[in-house]
């Protein structure tokens, strides 16, 4: 028996320290408390003002206690489910794991037969959907595009209905109104058998915005309401822009992030309390010198790390960003960028890293970046997977039988191990000099191209119920009638 | 050159808020004509800055300095050219189109265009057509400038373009688009007359489109 003996089983990550959370922590509710946001929603003004908050017209100023009950609803740990019930698919929110994904609505999208940028259009969808559920180490999903080819209203109720039959892996569900909130909801609610066996297995997660600085807009808030008033896990982001829409130093952005999204969760939790919920966002700089919001920049991943420690601090999930990059190609660049910033997701823990996938400053998607960051996430998940130390990975006894000369090949212990403690790379190549040129010399991206060509040729993602085909058809027309 | 002139092109490109009135008075109190002041002292250090931006010497914050600068200066000059007969630069009417949210990009145009002499009239974001209209009918710019971040409000500036035109505006004022997903091609087949594809472009277009570019 070992005592008073300390275990860390991954790659430790912290930057700020106790007390410098605690200061995050205390400005943030200073910020809510003392200045306030704009709420332009007149049933959230009555319920946060029914709840206790300070409401002068739009303004309102929650004091500190109503925040804090709201962070003490809101659940730290839970399950988001794999329509088809497939254990694997499924996402379980909590300490020390993360978990990645694309991003959403990019106007253009790389061309998978062309490799040109096009617009986006609507049967881009399904082709992402089961890129996403054969990469390995891409766990949720969202689309990388907003559909061009259909009436511009109804882009998210389309692309949700793309997504849903090609991937049983958990999506992330963008809207612009309730409207096609509701309509997403019913294809989801279909394939669960309900609205109560949705509420307990819940298959997908809804997105929305609030507006940098300190706005919480009407849209923004429909949303929330219906999310919440369906149970439907949430996630409150903003995109502050440090240096434009928010303050220009790291702490500065953190807080006012943090004070953006926790107005979406005190309504929320006032709402539908116990309600998952996922702060946000995408934290990153203002470029000064091209006045773009840089996905490539350090700071991005410095931001990132800082709002999830914050996140963690006060018992939250965190909707991190990552594997992204400014690069209009799939180069060097956007490997250095793309890689990095999900390697150091990764070692923050933090809940669900979207964006993977995004390239030129979220303009433009591509399944080729997202195939190359799946296998960055791959080697980033085997570093912060660790070193495990017990009797048998010490193989004090392995190196006394080998001894001095010997060797490991035909040793049990390696046959036991060497499938797990390695990592078996997809794409990187590791052949010799001469097999590489027989080969052809493909480089990376040669390979990331003919990954996703291979998945697109031959992957079947296990399809929805026929009822819930119906449910989409009858959705689909439905939301036509809405527009015409 | 005016001794004070070649101070107060240098004051613009410092971006000295502080010094600009006094260099201003200070030349007019020398004599030097309202028109010259502006020609030769402060266009000339904005157009450094923006020589300098162009080639990453110098940053936004640095530019938007240079701007302040440049404003605080119009302030005492704008009566005296206007006394002197002496057409100013322009006036634009800026904002983001019906139901668009996104602000920060054409704030930057807004400042960028002070920062070339401009009066800018911002009036913020998720603006229908008629607050474009009305603003016209108000303020008489010989701009309008619409920005639109989403590919579903873009369409929005075809609208408004529309309205102006109904309500016989549109040969009035020079029309200018911009933000992320809009392109020339965009900004002909609406009827716009020019794009800008980021805030110095578009501060540089306001000048050509009121003939000082
Ligand atoms: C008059 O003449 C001119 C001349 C030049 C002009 C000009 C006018 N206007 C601009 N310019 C030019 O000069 C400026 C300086 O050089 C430039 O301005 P920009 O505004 O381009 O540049 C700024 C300085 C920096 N850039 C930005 O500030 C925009 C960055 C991105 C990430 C962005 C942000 C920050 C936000 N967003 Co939004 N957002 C994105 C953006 C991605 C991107 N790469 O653009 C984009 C534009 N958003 C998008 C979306 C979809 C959305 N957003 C939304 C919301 C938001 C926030 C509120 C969170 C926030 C805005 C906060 C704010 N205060 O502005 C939602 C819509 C809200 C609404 N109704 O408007 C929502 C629908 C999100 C959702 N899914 O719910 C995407 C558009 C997709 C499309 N198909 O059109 C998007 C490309 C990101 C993405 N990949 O999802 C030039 O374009």
């Amino acid at each position: 028996m070992r005592a008073n003996y300390q275990v860390n089983s991954g790659v430790r990550f912290q930057m700020l320290s106790d007390d410098q959370l605690e200061e995050l922590f205390e400005s943030v509710l200073h910020v809510l408390e003392y200045t306030g946001l704009e709420v332009h929603h007149e049933e959230s003004l009555q319920i946060l003002k029914d709840a206790g908050a300070w409401v002068d017209g739009k303004r309102v100023r929650l004091p500190s206690y109503m925040v804090r009950r709201a962070l003490e609803l809101a659940p730290r740990s839970f399950t988001i489910y794999a329509r088809d019930g497939n254990p694997e698919h499924d996402i379980h929110i909590g300490p020390g794991r993360s978990h990645f994904g694309p991003g959403p609505t990019c106007p253009n999208f790389i061309d998978v037969e062309t490799m040109e940028r096009r617009p986006y259009v609507k049967s881009d969808v399904p082709l992402v959907a089961k890129v996403v559920d054969a990469l390995p180490n891409i766990d949720f999903c969202e689309s990388l595009g907003t559909v061009d080819d259909v009436h511009h209203d109804l882009g998210a109720t389309y692309e949700f209905a793309g997504m849903f039959p090609n991937t049983s892996k958990p999506i992330v569900a963008w809207s612009y109104d309730k409207y096609d909130s509701e309509e997403i909801h019913k294809i989801a609610v279909a394939e669960a058998g309900g609205q109560e066996a949705f509420e307990r297995r819940p298959n997908y997660i809804h997105y929305c915005e609030p507006l940098s600085p300190l706005v919480s807009t009407e849209d923004a808030l429909d949303k929330l309401i219906f999310a919440a008033n369906h149970r439907v896990p949430l996630i409150f982001t903003p995109c502050p822009i440090a240096g434009g829409t928010a303050p220009v130093t790291a702490a500065g952005i953190i807080i006012q992030a943090a004070a953006e999204s926790w107005m979406g969760l005190t309504i929320a939790q006032t709402l539908q309390p116990g309600l998952p919920f996922f702060m946000g966002g995408v934290l990153s700089v203002m470029d000064m010198s091209n006045m773009i919001l840089a996905y490539g920049a350090p700071e991005l991943s410095l931001f990132m790390a800082g709002i999830t420690e914050l996140a963690h601090y006060v018992g939250l999930p965190l909707w991190q960003t990552g594997g992204c990059t400014d690069s209009k190609a799939l180069d060097e660049q956007a490997a250095i960028e793309g890689s990095l910033s999900a390697y150091f997701s990764a070692l923050t823990g933090g809940d669900l890293c979207h964006d993977v996938g995004y390239t030129e400053s979220a303009m433009t998607g591509s399944v080729f970046q997202l195939a190359m960051m799946d296998e960055a996430i791959g080697y980033a998940r085997r570093i912060t997977r660790g070193i495990e130390v017990n009797e048998d990975t010490l193989a004090v006894d392995v190196i006394h039988n080998v001894g001095p000369n010997g060797h490991y090949l035909r040793e049990q212990h390696t046959r036991n191990h060497y499938k797990t403690e390695f990592f078996y790379p997809n794409l990187c190549d590791r052949r010799n000099y001469e097999e590489w040129e027989m080969m052809g010399k493909q480089t990376m991206s040669d390979r990331v191209v003919s990954r996703v060509q291979d998945i697109l040729a031959t992957h079947e993602p296990s399809p929805v119920k026929p009822e819930t085909e119906k449910v989409i058809e009858e959705v689909l027309a439905s939301a036509e009638k809405r527009v015409k | 050159m005016n001794e004070t002139l070649e101070k107060l092109s240098t004051c613009i490109l410092e971006g000295d808020s502080e010094a600009a009135p006094g260099l201003v008075q200070q030349a007019l109190d020398d004599g030097v004509v309202p028109k010259t002041i502006l020609d030769e002292g402060m266009v000339v250090g904005m157009n450094e800055v923006g020589d300098r931006f162009r080639r990453g010497d110098m940053f936004v914050p640095e530019v938007l300095m240079s701007a302040d600068a440049m404003q605080s200066g119009l302030e005492i000059l704008r009566p005296e050219l206007v006394s002197s007969g002496v057409k100013l630069i322009g006036k634009v009417v800026l904002g983001t189109v019906q139901g668009d949210l996104h602000d920060i990009g054409k704030n930057l145009v807004g400042m960028m265009c002070e920062g070339a002499g401009f009066e800018v009239i911002d009036l913020g974001f998720n603006q229908k057509p008629e607050a474009f209209i009305d603003a016209v009918k108000e303020h008489q710019p010989d701009l309008v400038g619409m920005s639109a971040l989403l590919t579903t409000t873009m369409r929005a500036m075809g609208h408004t373009i529309k309205s102006l035109e109904e309500a016989g505006l549109r040969e009035q004022v020079k029309v200018m688009v911009g933000g992320a997903p809009v392109d020339q091609a965009f900004a002909d087949r609406i009827g716009a007359d020019g794009y800008g594809s980021n805030a110095v472009a578009g501060s540089d277009l306001a000048k050509r489109l009121v003939g000082a570019g």
